[in-house]
Parts: C-alpha cells; structure tokens; sequence
C-alpha cells in the first residue's frame, strides 16, 4: 500500500515535471510572470512528491516487503539497518530514484533561492531543470521502476551485494550523485545566459557556489569510491582507469577547468563562450557518464545490468540534451562579439588558458582512452583493451604540466609582467625545486617519474609558501600583530584567493601520495600456512593460525597474522576470506596496519578448500593516507571558498554601474552588468 | 546573418559523431572476445583422459576433423548443449574421419564425473589440469567448441551453447563440408 | 543468451576455489612477473589486471607468464603468446601501431598544436591595441591588487 502511494506520488511528480516544462513557455511567451510561478510551484511538489516515493521505498526496506521486486533483489532480513537503507541505492532502479530525487532537491532550492534575485532566469532555470527531471522520471516509471512488485511474494530478499556492505559504498553514490546532478544548476543559468541573451558575468558569480559545492561533492565522491576500491576489492589500488571510474572523473576535470576560467570572466570579462562551453560539457559528461555506465556498453567492474531498452533511451535524452545546449551555444555565440583585450602572452589570463588547455588535453585521454575500445568495435576493427598503462604513459606527463602551472598562475601578475618581475617570482621557487630534486636523487630516489612530480611538487610548495609567508609578515606587520594573525588577516581580506591556494596545497598532498604509494608500492603474493613466514620491508609476518570465522550473513575463513618490528611484535592483523550465504558470493576483506602515512595491507584472496593454506597478498603502501587527507585539504580549500564572506559587497555595484556607463563597446544592451543595474 | 566558425562545425560533428558511436555500440557486447585463434594451427595439447588417466594428445588424430569441448560441471549452458554434443557424437559414429573430445576445465574429478553420470556421455574427456589447455586454446569462458580440419587447423569456433539452429549449422555448415573437402576456406565464429 | 553466458562467466570467478600448489618465488622474480601481468588483461574479468585479479584464469595466466620467464622468454614474447590466442584485447596497453596511434600521440599532438595555436592567438591579440579603457576591468580586483602592489612596495623598501 505504502509502495503504491509512493508509485503515484512518482507519476503525479513526472506530469508535475512536464508542466514544469510547459508552464515557463508559456510565461516566457505571453509575458507573464504567473505562469513561471505556476512552474516554480511544480518544481516543488515535484521535490516533495519524489521525496514520498523515497520514504515509501526506505519504509518497504525497513519493514522487509520483499513483494516489492526491487526491494527483493537488494536487500535481506539479516541486513543491518544501515544498509537495509543504503540497499535503495544498490541497484540500478533505486540509484536512479536517488538520482531523480537529488536534482529535485536541487532545482527546488535553486528555484527558491534565486526567486527574489533573479527573475530573468527563473523561467528558464525551471525550464532546464524540469527537462532533466522529465528524462529521468520517465526512465524511472517505464524502464527502470522501484515500485514494481512481484508475485508471489518471496519470503527473504537475496541481500544487497556484499561488495556494496560497506559505510564508504553507503554514502559514495550519495556524494557522487550531489557532484554531477549539482553541475545541473550552473548549467541550468548557463543555458538561461543563452536563451536570454544576457551573456555577461552575472550567472557566473551566482553559480559559483553552486558549482563549487558540486565540485566539492565529486571530489569526495571519487575519493570515497577509491577508498572503498582500495580495501574492499583488495588489490591495493584506488584508482584502475575502470570505465565507470573515468566517467566520474570527466566532469569533474571540466568543472575543475571551469572554476579557475570563470575568475577570468570575473576579474577581466573574457572567455564568455568559452566559459558557457565548459559548463555545457560538464554538465553533458555527468549525463554521458550516466549513460556509459547504464547501458552496460562498456565493460566495467561497476556497470550496472545491461539493458538495450534503457541504453536506447537514456541515450535518446542524452542527444536531446547535447543537441539542445550545444546547439543553443552555437546559433547564439554567433551573434557575440568576442571582446577579448589581452596585453601580454604571460600573464595571468594567459596562463588560465594554458591551465585550460592542459584540463582539455587531460579529458580527451581520458575521453579517448575511456572510449576507443568501443570506436574499434563500432569499426569492427580488432578488439584492443586501454588499461592503465596507457594512462601512465600518457595521462600523468599532462597532469604534471598542469601541476607546474599550479606554481605559477596565481603569482603572475594580471595584464602583463615584465621579466624581472618573473626572476623575482619564480626564482626562489624554482631554485628550491632543483634542490629538492638533487637531494632526493641523493637519498636515493631513482625512479624518473617521482623524481619529475617531486620537483614538480617541490616548485608549487616552494611558490605557496613563499607567497602565504609575505602576505603573513606584511599584514602582521600592518595590524601589528604576530605572522599568524597576520596570515588571518591577509585570509579576511581575501579570502577565495588563499582557499584556492589552500585547495592547491591539497592537490600538492595528494599528488605525494599518489607518487609514492604507486611507484614506490613492495608486494608479494605467496602461499602460506600457519606457522610460515614472510618479510616485507621493515616488516615479519607471521600467519599463526587460519581458521573459520563467521557473520550474520556470511561464514569464511580468517588468517591471524603476527607482523612483528625488528623481533618485536608490533600489531595483529586479520585479513578474511568471506562467503556472502544469501547472495552467493565470495569478498576478500582486507587488513591494514597504519604506519607513519603508510599501509601494511594483507589479503587473502585464496583459502584451500580444506583450510590448510592461503594465497596471501601483502603489500606496502608508503604515503598512501596522503592521498585522502589531500583530498580532505581540498575539500577544506573549497568549504572555505564556499562560505567565504565576500568583503565590499557595495564597491561591486557601484563600480559596475560606472564601468556599464562609460565603457558602451562592452554592455552592448544585453550584458549582464546593464540587467543587474536594472534589477537593483 | 550569423557568422558560424570552424569550432561550431567541429562541435556539432564530434557530438554527433559521438552519439552515433554510442548508438553502434548499444549493439555490441563489450564482453565479447573476437577470436584471433580461428584460422591457425590448433595447439599441440596433451591432458590426462578424465577416466583412464592416460596421457591423450590432439595431435594424435591429426587426419581427422575433430570437435574440442570445452565444458564445466558447474557451467548452466553445458546442460543446455549436453544432448546437441551427445546426437554430434552420435551423428558421426560410423564415421572414421571424425574425433570429438571434451575439455574439462576448471572443474573438480569427482564433480565432472558426476555430472557425465548424469547427463550421459559417449565420447572423451580430457582434464584440463592448469588451464593450460584452455589458455592455449584463448578459451576465456564456457561453453566454448572448436572443430579442427583434417591439417590441424582451427576452422570453426563456437562462442556459447550449442542449441537450435547453432546445432544443425554445426553439422551442416561446418562438420559436414569439413569432412567432404568441400569447406570454403574462410573460417568462421558464431556466438549464441 | 549472451547474458546467461556473460553470467556463467561471473560464476567462474566467484567458484574460483580451484587450488595448485606453487614454488615461492625471490623477490626479483616475482617482481618481473608483477611487471607483464600487469599489462596483461584478465580476459574473464572486467577491467583488471592479471595481477591484481584473483580469478582462476587470471592465476593460471600468472603461472604461465613466471614458467615462460623462467624459460628465458621476454615480455615480448610472452606477450606476443597471448596476444596470438586472446587478441589485442588482452593487453592493457594498445600497441602503437595502425589507429592506435592516434591514442597515443593525439593528447599530445593535440597539446603542442593547441599550445602553439594558443601562443599564435594570444600574440595577435596583445599586438593588438586594446578596444576598450582600462575601465574595462573589474575595478574590485585590480583597484585591491594594485594598492596591495603599492604597499607591498612601500613595504619592501
């Protein structure tokens, strides 16, 4: 009954969505504002109808209705109820369902949040985000339902996939979801740009949270994941270049290239087009990554089941939503007249578009790489595989250049610089650099490429310090108080520079982490019974025993290690071998003993049938926690910029209204800055 | 009149090139390997016969057109081909020119015996102890069936089940013209 | 059918509990064989190596991979014996040959030719006499920048 309820809220919710649609049309074209609220109303009973779809599939997990298919194929009366909820987003079914649910909660606060401040783009920010949330639903409703029950019964359900019993698996797709559905907003304004004409910096200031926010989610999202494929699949890696891992990394290197291209447009009002493209691209790799990982088209450890039906059609709304945006873009960037004034090849704004180029260059390998095995299918050429290897070779050497550019964009001066002005910012840094570089080739770092990122690395830290250690001693000087409150200060006074640098150090963080735990990883796979003995580094382990173990919903075998220190034990380690009863299915669970940064890590992927012997896997994994708390830093970086206190709010309009007034070649009737004025 | 620029043509191309891409592959299956093996000299195997425990080589019966099994006991498709392989045998058992094996892989002694109890069985099988025959074969899965002409050569390889029209085509279409020399020289794959 | 099949395939590497015995190997050894299982793809998995995977087709491959290196084979050869069963799709890095070129040198070529069409454009705007007054720029950012310049300088005198 509950189920049901749910179904209809969701179907009332999809006609709401198709009048979302309609309703800002027929505003826009009969000029009249009530009918965009009428839309702006739809938006938000869509959002309160699919959250009772959500609390009546949450209730059937909660109260064990496995008459409900989806339910049935997800979950299991022995789960905890931590992942009885989580079993709703399990699935392909219940994931779109989230899916569905978070672009509502989305487009109901963007709705609302911006009614006041912007009604020139409400009706077509109701108008996008309705677009999307139609697609969705109907994919929901007819190809892909949570509400569906069966018949009979069955008595338990067939639990949620083992791999997925695990808290980093529980909030993962949450993160990830609020990542690509948040792109929908700056998109949304984007397109509301183009459909209205006001292509200046408008929307871009008023998405800029917004996007930072998605930015942030997919960040963790994608960190969360590696996480949870480094313990929990236990090969000891977080990151494989799986399909559906790149699809999840695409838009997040777009939405990256487009933080730092809007502050272009802000501060020297350039890069319109480019800026409107970026955004468009993001947006429509969240969707194509939907679909790749959907469609079962690529083969990947996380695709979902594979379904011609939906492929067809989420590829259908894909070409729909493409054609429209891009084609929008196209008919009106046409008609813009660029304004581009650039005084010098280095400089800041020069710089960004080097920094532009490079993300671009880095999505198209992972865009071609992600997709050449298909474009050889579809060719019906000879089957080739593109695996790590590949990116290595070609993805890290592009990265790396990006990571330079990370110590020189946000010192170089804005307009122009002359060369002394260069020696005096870089030659510090790149002194130090080199240093680092021979020291480490003195303590016996031979690999090229740690050598290269270290340098790299060493450059970027060296320009961040220097830079944070003069703003902090001139304004402690100033307020004439100690460098740290110095530091404060200079943060107060401006604040998204210093949380971007603070993202930067992030990156730097993870970037060590990444480079270490990668090149400088010892492994051994080996049979062992109890009583043998293995060393690894610094390290004995010992399997005293290999014995039965058990769970509520699974039975196994465990090894019990002693890891002992320079004949002193110094932990106990418990890697497990599972058998999941209900769903049939065997995990490895990992053990891992932190030391310093780094981890111990041990699996048995193999137990003898009659439990005499296990094929163990252990590994050392120096430095790899740097790659989370890099991660962590970044994440620090992009709160502090989202919640950052903008200082002169007052300046801002004032000094726009003159800039509108005396520079006439620019507000050429349709910028932003002239409907800003006009609004105010 | 609108000045359109070389990135807008770029753009509209590539997304629709794109889109046509992934509608081409919709139809494709990304787990499907294309065999390279089809077409060269079978490998030289020797595995223990799964009853006698003697030594049995391929290249034995070079001279003859011979069908390769591969099979597993806990491998659901096998029991839907069981009978097909069964009547294959049957179909040619006056027939000297035509050997037919089966591989055992990745399976238990006592569990593939088990299973040929039960189902019925009128031809060899073959232990694939290490997996080696079946790598050398490029087997990635089950069931999978390959007939070999009278010079050793790979000639035909079949991807899945042996069921419906995939039975008859296999007499008619492979074996059949294999044995009368009258074969086109092209070999083929089939999956189901 | 294909999807029965794809799941027997599934079900051949959750039963993968098939066991052999196998000598430990030194450090060097199993570092050689760490370094071609790598590039090579476990042909029943999804997206794995051979190394990191743990399906019996994957640990057969390895055994295979350490005799022939213990014969004396290179990579090369080792992989070449793989490739001639399984095809190109068994190795996790695409050879550079034919169309695969273009995976390999198109982010590159794409970087220098956008590099330089980059520096060509950026040159031919700066030669160009800006269109508008300095005005033109955001006043926040440049008024804040260029007063902290000045005190920085008058600071750092």
């Amino acid at each position: 009954m509950i189920v049901e309820i749910g179904h209809y809220a969701v179907v009332t919710a999809l006609l709401l969505s198709m009048l979302g649609v309609a309703a800002p049309i027929i505003g826009l074209k009969r000029k009249n504002a009530a009918w965009v609220q009428v839309g702006q109303r739809a938006l938000i009973l869509t959002f309160v109808l699919i959250t009772v779809g959500m609390v009546a599939m949450i209730y059937s997990y909660l109260t064990e209705d496995y008459s409900v298919k989806y339910v049935y194929a997800t979950s299991n009366s022995k789960l905890p109820i931590f992942y009885k909820i989580a079993g709703l987003w399990g699935g392909h079914e219940g994931s779109l369902l989230l899916w569905a649910w978070i672009l509502a909660f989305y487009s109901m606060a963007a709705a609302t949040l911006h009614w006041k401040t912007q009604p020139v783009v409400m009706p077509y920010l109701i108008l996008m985000e309705s677009i999307v949330l139609c697609g969705f639903l109907l994919l929901i409703l007819f190809l892909s339902n949570p509400f569906e029950r069966i018949f009979p019964a069955p008595l338990d359900g067939k639990d949620l996939n083992p791999l997925l019993q695990d808290p980093a698996m529980v909030v993962h797709p949450p993160l990830l979801y609020l990542g690509y559905v948040g792109l929908s907003i700056p998109f949304s304004f984007a397109m509301a740009a183009l459909f209205s004409g006001r292509l200046g910096e408008e929307w871009v200031k008023v998405t800029q949270r917004w996007t930072l926010f998605a930015w942030i989610c997919l960040t963790a999202g994608i960190l969360m994941g590696g996480y949870w494929a480094y313990y929990e699949l236990g090969w000891g890696g977080y990151w494989g270049w799986d399909p559906v891992e790149n699809a999840a990394f695409m838009p997040w290197l777009v939405a990256t290239a487009f933080l730092h291209s809007v502050m272009v447009q802000e501060t020297r009002k350039m890069f319109k087009v480019w800026n409107l493209f970026l955004i468009i691209l993001a947006f429509s790799l969240s969707l194509i990554g939907t679909f790749l990982v959907r469609s079962g088209i690529l083969s990947s450890v996380h695709s979902f089941a594979a379904d011609p039906g939906r492929g067809v059609f989420i590829l259908g709304f894909v070409a729909f939503m493409l054609l429209l945006s891009f084609g929008t873009l196209i008919l009106r960037s046409a008609k813009l007249k660029s304004s581009v004034t650039i005084e010098s090849v280095v400089s800041r704004e020069a710089i960004f578009l080097f920094n532009n180029l490079f993300f671009l260059v880095a999505l198209v390998t992972v865009f071609i790489g992600t997709l050449y095995p298909l474009l050889m299918e579809v060719l019906q050429f000879n089957k080739v595989s593109v695996g790590p290897p590949y990116y290595n070779a070609v993805f890290m050497p592009v990265a790396l250049g990006l990571i330079f550019l990370m110590g020189i964009g946000p010192y170089i001066p804005w307009r122009k610089t002359t060369a002394k002005n260069i020696k005096e910012l870089f030659g510090l840094p790149l002194m130090l650099a080199f240093g680092a570089g021979v020291l480490l080739f003195i303590f016996g770092i031979r690999e090229e490429y740690a050598l290269a990122s270290m340098t790299v690395v060493a450059f970027v830290a060296a320009a961040i310090f220097i830079d944070f250690r003069k703003i902090a001693l001139f304004w402690g000087k100033r307020d004439r108080v100690n460098p740290f409150l110095g530091f404060l200060s200079a943060y107060r006074r401006n604040p998204r520079r210093i949380a971007g640098l603070i993202t930067h150090v992030g990156v730097l963080v993870m970037i060590v982490g990444i480079t270490f735990s990668s090149l400088y990883q010892t492994e051994k796979i080996l049979i062992m019974k109890p009583g043998d003995e293995v060393s690894l580094k610094s390290f004995q382990l010992r399997m005293a025993t290999l014995h039965g173990a058990e769970g509520v919903n699974w039975e196994g075998k465990e090894a019990l290690f002693d890891i002992y220190q320079e004949d002193r034990i110094v932990t106990q380690m418990r890697p497990q071998k599972r058998f999941y009863t209900v769903s049939q299915t065997p995990t490895t669970e990992t053990a891992i003993y932190q030391t310093n940064m780094g981890h111990l890590f041990v699996t048995i992927p193999e137990v003898s049938p009659d439990g005499t012997w296990a094929r163990v896997r252990v590994l050392h994994n120096p430095l790899v926690l740097l790659v989370w708390y890099g991660g962590g830093i970044m994440g620090i970086g992009g709160f502090l910029n989202i919640f950052r206190r903008d200082r002169k709010r007052s300046v801002v309009s004032v000094a726009s209204g003159v800039t509108a007034k005396t520079a006439p070649s620019l507000a050429s009737g349709r910028d932003g800055i002239v409907a800003q004025r006009s609004e105010s | 009149m609108a000045a359109f620029k070389g990135w807008h043509v770029l753009l509209l191309v590539g997304t629709l090139g794109l889109l046509a891409i992934f509608y081409q592959g919709l139809w494709g299956n990304p787990n499907f390997i294309p065999p390279v093996i089809v077409e060269t000299p079978a490998p030289e195997v020797t595995g223990p016969d799964l009853y006698k425990g003697t030594a049995v080589s391929l290249s034995d019966f070079r001279g003859k057109v011979i069908l390769v099994n591969f099979w597993a006991s806990w491998c659901q498709e096998c029991k839907l081909e069981h009978k097909s392989l069964l009547a294959i045998k049957k179909h040619y058992e006056d027939d000297p020119n035509f050997a037919m094996f089966g591989i055992n892989y990745q399976d238990k002694d006592h569990l593939a015996k088990d299973y040929l109890q039960v189902h019925g069985n009128n031809f060899d099988h073959i232990r694939d102890l290490d997996g080696r025959i079946s790598i050398d074969f490029g087997v990635y899965g089950v069931p999978e069936t390959f007939v070999i002409d009278q010079e050793g050569i790979i000639r035909h390889k079949q991807i899945g089940p042996i069921i419906g029209d995939v039975y008859s085509d296999m007499i008619e279409k492979v074996i059949d013209p294999l044995l009368n020399g009258t074969a086109g020289i092209v070999g083929t794959v089939s999956s189901s | 059918m294909r999807k029965s099949f794809v799941l027997i395939l599934f079900f051949l590497i959750a039963f993968s509990g098939v066991s052999f015995a196998e000598p430990q190997d030194d450090e060097v050894l199993q570092g050689r064989i760490k370094e071609v299982s790598k590039t090579l793809r476990c042909a029943v998995c999804q997206s794995e190596s051979v190394w990191e995977s743990n399906a019996t087709l994957a640990i057969q491959m390895r055994k295979i991979v350490r005799e022939r290196l213990i014969a004396g084979e290179s990579p090369e050869e080792i992989r070449a014996y793989f490739v001639g069963r399984y095809g190109d799709y068994i190795l996790l890095k695409p050879r550079v040959r034919g169309l695969n070129r273009l995976l390999w040198f198109g982010p590159f070529i794409l970087l220098s030719f956008g590099g330089f069409f980059l520096y060509k454009t950026l040159r031919r705007w700066a030669s160009k006499p800006a269109r508008t007054e300095p005005v033109a720029f955001s006043p926040i950012d440049d008024a804040h920048r260029r007063r902290i310049e000045e005190e920085l300088r008058s600071y750092n005198e």
